[in-house]
């Protein structure tokens, strides 16, 4: 009984021993698989990832708000604005992908501080779908399911930052009082719940209406996703807001959001029409755009 | 008995799986249902949307967010108490959220327990010195607590933060009305009046109470009889709006109440009336020229609301109703002129005139399209034309 025992201990120790080489081979095994597959599915994502170049909007003063619409669209205003950059498209999955995966990179144990920022699956939509696989799948259709602290963490990722409302406003109306991007008709230049826009119940990639670019070549600023913007929301903000450089109001408890959505109706997306959400929220018709002070030219 | 413990062990290590995956399928259940939820509070559907967040948080309950939208979407529906329910366990959530707060005592006010609304909007102000809508409302409490000097103070500074804000006047008119301050009221009336929608009726009565015991009578007489002839306005209107609730088919209703939208200038209300109306006509297979007349006013709808093109739409169906009727044209041409094509703009005013040439107005309209385009000489024959019909319509 005792030699058995000592032999099965043996055998244990044996094993174990054997066992310890065998889990660190298969531990390796997964870990360059992983790895490998990591870097094939960022590959795969670089490799369709279009470009999303900043925009400069020249400093100077524009028309912010309309008189004649929603009750928090008045008064109209001028608003001085210094030079800024903004990306000419919504930021993309796979921009997105490249700061969520650096995360993971930095952070392999998937603590709070590496899934925190992982964009919302959508399941129930298959032309969204779940992340990380839509990234390889939509590259280029905006990213959404992000939160407003999500699309901060992104911005500042980038060394750069969420737009205020008044240069989402700016970078979107020109310097004309333009009701959509591209000016005051009605047209089918922007992914809305229309049916005739190409892109029935479906998110569109960015860039796909080129006709309704802004007046700075901003593309995408009516439709598609609405956008977060740095700003809390109040509806009576344009009655006291600053002339130079506004950045809204200093407590609320919403963040603006700016442009509409592929879930709404034309006038929901005119450059004017504002809208608030919970910061926290992360749903499928919300994404964002980033946007940089632009240097001051020294003298 | 060894492989019966083999599979209860595998059984046990699958167990936390099974439970992830079930966690994971719940939440996509959640996020179905809260996209559902918000696509039905856009489109102003409450009941969808309050059936969609309840199962949503029948699934995950702690979303102080969705237990608010929730909130919205009962309060909306008039579903008070469940509103304040909701409103409730979201504020346990997120105590300091200073909407949840605000939309809490707006319930309060509605369920006239004056004394709950208060505090919450206290901390309203307190945490956002700037919300203009909880000044608004609080200085509605107070009115309501006959606590009339604080609501002269709140009012104030709700209007100071949303200049021009009608209601705040006729508040703050009626408070001073009470304290028997009646030049303040008179004044704080007079601007709710001048800031207010159009035929606002309320402050009317306010400033007819105010003159009456100024002693000055024939002005209190004047602003009375305003006040109950838009009281008047205001009753059909409900009674047109009540109909269109119980009997939806019933084209009669949808039309009265289309015509005092209109007389109200309330274009932005009026447009899904018309469509209705168009919806019912067609439906009940109704003469084209009732069909053209709901198309026409649908036109002019969008006419006020400086939408040119789907103005210029609706007429055209109207038209192609009905091709005999002067007025038609006339709104055509107004489409064709508010865009700027003037070329297209004078045939259809000159179509208009060919049906009916005694409307000094279609005079009128050409008349001043020929002066933008140089022609003086026809333009000051249809100048002549409309001073003509419109001396001869007088003397009718």
């Amino acid at each position: 009984m005792n030699i058995s025992c000592q032999n099965r201990r043996k055998n244990n120790r044996i094993k174990l021993k054997a066992g310890t080489d065998t889990l660190d081979i298969r531990l390796f095994s997964t870990t360059l698989l992983t790895l490998l597959l990591s870097i094939a599915f960022t590959i795969a994502v670089s490799a369709e990832k279009k470009e999303n170049p900043l925009i400069l909007i020249p400093g100077g003063t524009f028309t912010m708000g309309n008189e004649k619409r929603a009750p928090d669209e008045r008064p109209t205003h001028k608003v001085y604005l210094d030079a800024y950059y903004i990306s000419k498209y919504e930021v993309t999955n796979a921009e997105y992908y490249e700061f969520w995966h650096s995360l993971q990179a930095n952070n392999p144990q998937k603590t709070l501080e590496s899934t925190q920022h992982t964009p919302e699956n959508f399941t129930h939509l298959p032309h969204i779908g779940d992340w990380p696989e839509r990234a390889t799948k939509f590259p280029n259709h905006p990213v959404v399911g992000v939160s407003w602290y999500d699309a901060k963490a992104y911005a500042e990722w980038k060394g750069m930052r969420l737009p205020t409302e008044a240069e989402w406003e700016k970078a979107a109306r020109g310097y004309s009082d333009r009701t959509w991007p591209w000016g005051n008709a009605i047209k089918p230049y922007a992914n809305t719940s229309d049916k005739n826009d190409g892109y029935e119940n479906r998110i569109a990639p960015v860039g796909s209406f080129p006709k309704g670019k802004s007046y700075f070549g901003v593309m995408d600023m009516a439709g598609n996703v609405w956008e977060w913007t740095a700003d809390w929301y109040s509806d009576v903000y344009y009655f006291h807001s600053p002339k130079k450089n506004p950045t809204g109001p200093t407590v609320g408890s919403w963040r603006v959001i700016r442009g509409g959505s592929w879930i709404d109706t034309l006038p929901r997306c005119s450059t004017t029409f504002r809208y608030y959400f919970y910061p926290t929220l992360k749903t499928s018709s919300v994404g964002f755009r980033v946007a940089k002070t632009a240097e001051k030219p020294q003298k | 008995m060894r492989n019966q413990l083999k599979i209860l062990i595998i059984l046990y290590l699958c167990l936390p799986l099974s439970a992830l995956t079930a966690e994971k399928n719940d939440h996509a259940k959640y996020v179905q249902h809260v996209e559902q939820g918000f696509v039905f509070l856009f489109q102003g559907n409450n009941k969808g949307a309050i059936d969609a967040f309840e199962s949503a948080l029948a699934v995950e309950s702690k979303h102080y967010e969705i237990l608010h939208y929730l909130g919205v979407a009962y309060t909306q529906e008039k579903f008070w108490n469940k509103a304040v329910e909701v409103y409730q366990r979201s504020l346990e959530l997120k105590p300091d959220n200073i909407e949840a707060l605000h939309s809490l005592s707006l319930v309060y006010f509605k369920l006239n327990q004056w004394a709950d609304a208060v505090e919450p909007l206290r901390k309203v102000i307190m945490l956002s010195p700037q919300h203009a809508r909880g000044h608004e409302l609080l200085g509605k409490v107070y009115l309501k607590q006959r606590q009339f000097s604080d609501a002269v103070d709140v009012l104030t500074q709700a209007i100071e933060l949303k200049p021009n804000a009608a209601g705040s006047y006729n508040d703050v008119g009626t408070a001073y009305l009470n304290l028997k301050d009646y030049p303040q009221a008179i004044e704080n009336f007079t601007k709710a009046i001048k800031f207010g929608p159009p035929r606002y009726a309320e402050p009317h009565y306010g400033l007819g109470t105010a003159y009456l015991r100024m002693g000055e009578r024939e002005k209190s007489k004047r602003e009375m009889q305003i006040y109950q002839q838009l009281q008047k306005e205001y009753a059909e209107y409900e009674r047109f709006t009540r109909l269109t609730r119980t009997e939806p088919n019933n084209l009669q209703a949808w039309r009265g109440l289309a015509n005092v939208l209109m007389q109200q200038k309330r274009y932005n209300d009026v447009v899904p009336v018309f469509q209705n109306c168009i919806e019912i006509a067609t439906k009940n297979k109704m003469s084209s020229d009732v069909i053209a007349s709901f198309y026409h006013g649908l036109s002019q709808a969008f006419i006020n609301l400086n939408y040119p093109k789907h103005a210029q739409e609706s007429v055209r169906k109207a038209i192609q109703l009905a091709p005999n009727i002067a007025v038609l044209y006339n709104t055509l041409g107004s489409t064709y002129a508010m865009l700027g094509d003037v070329r297209n703009a004078i045939p259809a005013f000159r179509k208009a005139i060919e049906l009916d040439g005694e409307q000094p107005h279609y005079h009128l309209n050409l008349s001043k399209l020929y002066q933008s385009v140089g022609n003086h000489k026809l333009a000051k024959e249809h100048y002549q034309a409309y001073e003509h019909f419109l001396s001869k319509q007088k003397k009718k």
